[in-house]
């Protein structure tokens, strides 16, 4: 009954607008994944034929991920509470053991072996590190004004670390994710303007070695930004080929499997990194305007239960949520469309992928479950912040 | 509805504010993007499709093989082979430097030529071959298939190559092909020729290219991302070129090439009724097949020596010398400045305005006239005439027979000549003192020398004429083009076209003919060498032609290499039999000398093949004709 009870109190706009980006995803997916000779799915010792691998894994990835949200959403606010800095420490900890005994491939250490499975700490990580924060942050609210450099010092303390030792795997993606989603739960609560000055001021003066610290692979792909053209064969062929892909959507799409640079593989990654690209190809204007859409939808509906909540801790929790989420979205969907470097960052719900698939519905069940409407009083608030 | 939290201090933080500014902040972002999106597709949108399709669709080009060129009973000048080609995909390749180097190993070759090629061709697309080598043996052909496992990417590729039997026959004549030049790419008009395609330079490869070319096959395949065909668009067949049917007759062309072989001159022989050309040859020869590919210095200059490349038979302008009598014949019985039986003394010289002209014959030819002046070619009784003609009377009858212009023969280049009058001295010098005709260049011209020059076409059209009642016949060399099985293309080509008829009556043609035979078969004629085997029992008609290249005085004290380069042209213009002409046959020898001696026995053995050929087809046709009686 009480688990009866507490589903009501789930926000059902949410709920009932969120489905739409994973289905939207799947359609998708079983273009970007088709195989005209068909293929086959595993699942233990079954065997099932499908026409798109791809999109029936998805489909199991959702089916589980709908479990792992169920199952954050049943989490009392109070356990996460008290959870946040275990998580964090454990995921530091783990990340120093990928530095010391993690696994390369493809040029960078981000595994971790554990003998039996082989993990990724820096996605436990990015949750780790919004747990902890919104913690610290909700502890030691700034003063009215925002907050002093000095009191700024433990909540940097506490993304900074993670931060820098995911950068030097090297995971350029998940870094700036964890640096972005510190830096927006910081200014949410407010900075004094000395601050901002000064940090922008430092900001400037560490560019220049910033950017010799960077890899030649990562500086090629931010120029390969302003001058795609100069070498098509080379860093610039992806941002190349997706934005052939997308411009040659026009307005209506070339229609569902109909994507020429997607079927035949011109598009790179565009099961995972570039799903967007297949979306604008074969639908359009209208069809990636429509996704679009469905995601502001989304983001400004958990801003609005950010507000909503009980207390200090829940609000940043949603809310550093919310701002990865809208991280992603938009440096994936800015990178497939030429506006922003090539970061491999997945788009959330849409991109192939069990762990994103995973944690992001993790998170969802999390903000599901911080946003639970106590009894009493709560519906007047639901309506009056529509 | 404001939602507060404790901020430090017991001081509520109010989070309305910020939740407002973060939606606006996202909703900008977002629409931000929606801008891009429409941007792409909209603003950009066709020309994303455009550069989409680019990327999809590749047009494959299969090349034609070229049309064949065949003589008049259908033997073969001119064929194709298949040529081999060492061609690269860099994308096939794991180590596609490595793969190149060990290619030049296997070969024995210089590794860095082949990469420096290699380089060189730039691609539209990934996966799209590289050319290594042209036109290879079998022999490499055989070692890069028996490698090809250590060579992924490498393959052999096949495309039809002209092919020159028969001992480079007629190559004046068929003209050599040669990469598309930036000129012909661009008069070539829309999709004609491509980059790297072959193009007749010359001869009828030149001419006749519309015809011989094809059509290239057009395939408009689907590629994937690697290259890989996934479907096709559309196709257009592959057309081969048409066959040429020449009017050459292979057998005569090749009598020809022998007489001339170690001389230098034409020999142009054809057909008096209709104007087919049956040989046409022209001494020093070349190879075509040298021009296929890349040229050696060693090559060039030999291309370059003894003007190997002109076509002496059209190209090539020498002064007439006393063949041009056969003509001022014609002119002095039909204005009638002299009748059949005038006789001439000749000394041995003509004094003209104080000044001596000599005749050939240092001695005299005594009393000669009309018939034995020509017989004996006597210089002194045509300098007699020609001033009695004057200039533009003797311009007037050459011109008739068809000098001082254009045949129209279909191979290119074909020079004009010239035969003066005094308006083309007019035309042809600036100073007024120039200008003016002097009448003892007459004389000159009288005796086919002086400024009067021809090509060797010319003087086989004009004795054509001659001797055909007085019809000047377009030369002809192409019989007709036909496409495979279904026959001719055009009827209208190999159709004989009379030009213009010269206005001379049959009587005095009939003298002058009379005389020619007297050339050849009297007892003091100039050209007894031109006889044929009297077995054959066909007689010759003709005049001889001993062209000077310098004055008589300063020929004669010439020695060592100057006295070759002074020696005269030798001529011989004949036709046979006698009493009913079906070739007629002109042979130039430069610095031959006599062209009784140099120029007349060469006719004999193109006529001499004619006349055999005639008569071992006339017996086979005559043998089938008994058998089939017989049959019956």
């Amino acid at each position: 009954m009480s688990t009866l009870r507490s589903v009501r109190q789930f926000d059902w706009f949410l709920l009932c607008v969120l489905p739409a980006i994973p289905l939207c995803g799947l359609i998708v997916l079983y273009s970007a994944g088709f195989n005209p000779e068909g293929g086959s799915l595993k699942i233990f010792s079954l065997t099932f034929p499908v026409a798109s691998v791809a999109c029936a894994k998805q489909f199991v990835f959702i089916i589980c991920g709908i479990g792992a949200l169920a199952l954050a959403a049943l989490i009392p606010p109070d356990f996460v509470r008290r959870c946040a800095i275990p998580i964090y420490l454990i995921g530091v900890a783990l990340l120093i053991g990928v530095a010391l005994f993690g696994v390369v491939s493809n040029g960078s250490r981000r595994w971790l072996s554990l003998g039996f499975v082989t993990i990724q700490p820096a996605e436990f990580v990015k949750l780790g590190v919004i747990l902890a924060m919104a913690r610290v942050l909700s502890n030691h609210p700034p003063s009215s004004g925002g907050f002093s450099l000095r009191q700024l010092f433990r909540p940097l303390c506490i993304f900074i670390p993670p931060m820098v030792l995911v950068a030097r795997q090297p995971d350029l993606g998940t870094a700036l994710v964890i640096g972005w989603a510190g830096a927006v739960l910081i200014l949410f609560l407010g900075v004094r303007r000395r601050v901002i000055v000064g940090s922008i001021l430092i900001a400037a003066l560490l560019a220049v070695p910033a950017w010799r610290s960077l890899h030649d692979y990562q500086r090629q792909r931010i120029t390969s930004l302003f001058n795609p053209t100069q070498d098509p064969r080379g860093s610039g062929y992806h941002i190349n080929q997706s934005k052939i892909a997308v411009g040659s959507g026009e307005l209506f799409g070339k229609g569902f499997m109909q994507g020429t640079q997607t079927q035949l593989e011109f598009l790179p990654e565009h099961k995972t990194d570039f799903i967007f690209s297949v979306l604008a190809e074969e639908w359009g204007f209208v069809g990636a305007s429509v996704v679009l859409f469905l995601y502001f939808v989304v983001l400004q509906r958990m801003v609005l239960l950010a507000g909503r909540c009980q207390d200090l801790f829940s609000s940043l929790v949603i809310f550093g949520i919310t701002s990865v989420l809208f991280f992603h979205a938009v440096v994936n969907v800015g990178m497939v469309i030429g506006v922003l470097p090539v970061v491999g960052i997945p788009l959330p719900l849409f991109s192939y992928g069990g762990s994103s698939v995973l944690s992001t519905m993790f998170s969802f069940g999390l903000v599901f479950g911080l946003s639970r409407r106590k009894r009493g009083g709560s519906f007047q608030n639901a309506r009056s912040l529509r | 509805m404001s939602h507060r939290s404790e901020g430090r201090g017991g001081r509520p933080i109010s989070l309305k504010g910020r939740i407002v500014a973060a939606i606006i902040v996202a909703a900008a972002v977002f629409l931000g993007l929606i801008f891009r999106l429409w941007y792409l597709q909209i603003g950009q949108g066709a020309a994303f499709r455009d550069r989409s399709d680019l990327n999809r669709i590749k047009t494959v080009f299969v090349p034609p093989p070229r049309g064949i060129i065949v003589d008049r009973s259908g033997l073969e000048l001119v064929t194709n082979r298949p040529s081999f080609a060492i061609e690269f995909i860099k994308e096939d390749a794991p180590d596609p430097i490595g793969v190149v180097r060990q290619l030049a190993d296997i070969l024995g070759m210089d590794a860095n030529l082949l990469l420096s090629r290699m380089d060189k061709q730039t691609r539209r697309r990934k996966f799209e071959p590289k050319l290594l080598l042209k036109d290879v043996s079998r022999e490499v052909v055989a070692k890069v298939s028996a490698a090809r496992y250590r060579l992924p990417g490498v393959f052999v590729s096949v495309t039809p190559t002209r092919l020159y039997p028969n001992n480079q026959i007629a190559s004046h004549l068929v003209g050599y092909l040669r990469e598309v030049t930036q000129a012909q790419l661009q008069s070539g008009g829309k999709d004609y020729f491509l980059p790297g395609d072959m193009a007749g330079q010359s001869g009828l490869e030149l001419t006749f290219d519309r015809y011989l070319k094809g059509q290239r096959g057009r395939q408009q395949v689907i590629v994937n991302s690697t290259g890989t065909r996934v479907g096709e668009l559309s196709s257009e067949p592959v057309v081969p070129g048409n066959t040429i049917q020449l009017t050459i007759d292979r057998a005569v062309q090749q009598a020809a090439e022998r007489a001339l072989e170690g001389r230098e001159g034409a020999i142009i022989a054809l057909d008096p009724k209709s104007g087919e050309i049956l040989a046409m040859a022209s001494a020093p020869t070349f190879n075509p097949a040298v021009f296929s590919g890349d040229i050696s210095a060693g090559d060039w200059a030999h291309l370059q020596s003894g003007k190997r490349l002109i076509n002496k038979a059209i190209q090539g302008t020498y002064p007439p010398g006393s063949v041009f009598k056969i003509f001022m014949e014609a002119a002095i019985l039909n204005e009638r400045v002299a009748s059949p039986g005038e006789r001439v003394y000749c000394p041995g010289s003509y004094w003209f305005k104080g000044r001596q002209y000599r005749c050939h014959k240092k001695s005299g030819h005594g009393s000669v006239n009309l018939h034995t002046a020509l017989v004996e070619s006597c210089d002194v009784y045509f300098y007699t005439m020609g001033q009695r003609l004057g200039i533009d009377t003797i311009h007037r009858y050459a011109a008739a027979f068809g000098f001082d212009e254009l045949s129209g023969v279909d191979v290119p280049h074909e020079a004009k000549g010239v035969i003066p009058s005094t308006s083309w001295k007019r035309r042809a010098f600036r100073k007024g003192t120039d200008q003016k005709w002097y009448s003892g260049e007459t004389l000159s011209v009288s005796i086919g020398q002086g400024a009067v020059s021809v090509t060797p076409l010319q003087v086989a059209r004009a004795l054509a004429a001659a001797v055909n009642g007085g019809r000047v016949m377009k030369p002809i060399l192409v019989r007709g083009v036909s496409a495979g099985d279904s026959g001719a293309i055009d009827s209208a080509i190999g159709k004989p076209i009379l030009q213009k008829e010269v206005p001379v009556s049959a009587e005095v043609l009939a003298l002058v003919r009379k005389a020619m035979v007297g050339v050849v078969n009297e007892g003091s004629g100039t050209g007894h060498k031109a006889q044929l085997d009297p077995e054959l029992k066909i007689q010759v008609g003709g005049k001889t032609g001993t062209a000077q290249v310098v004055g008589m005085q300063r020929r004669d004290a010439a020695k060592g290499a100057e006295a070759g380069y002074f020696e005269d042209h030798a001529w011989f213009a004949g036709y046979a039999p006698a009493n009913d002409p079906r070739i007629v046959v002109v042979a130039l020898v430069e610095h031959g000398g006599h062209g009784g001696a140099a120029a007349a026995p060469l006719t004999a053995e193109v006529m001499s093949a004619f006349f055999q050929g005639q008569r071992s087809r006339g017996e086979s046709s005559l043998t089938a004709h008994q058998k089939s009686e017989e049959s019956r």
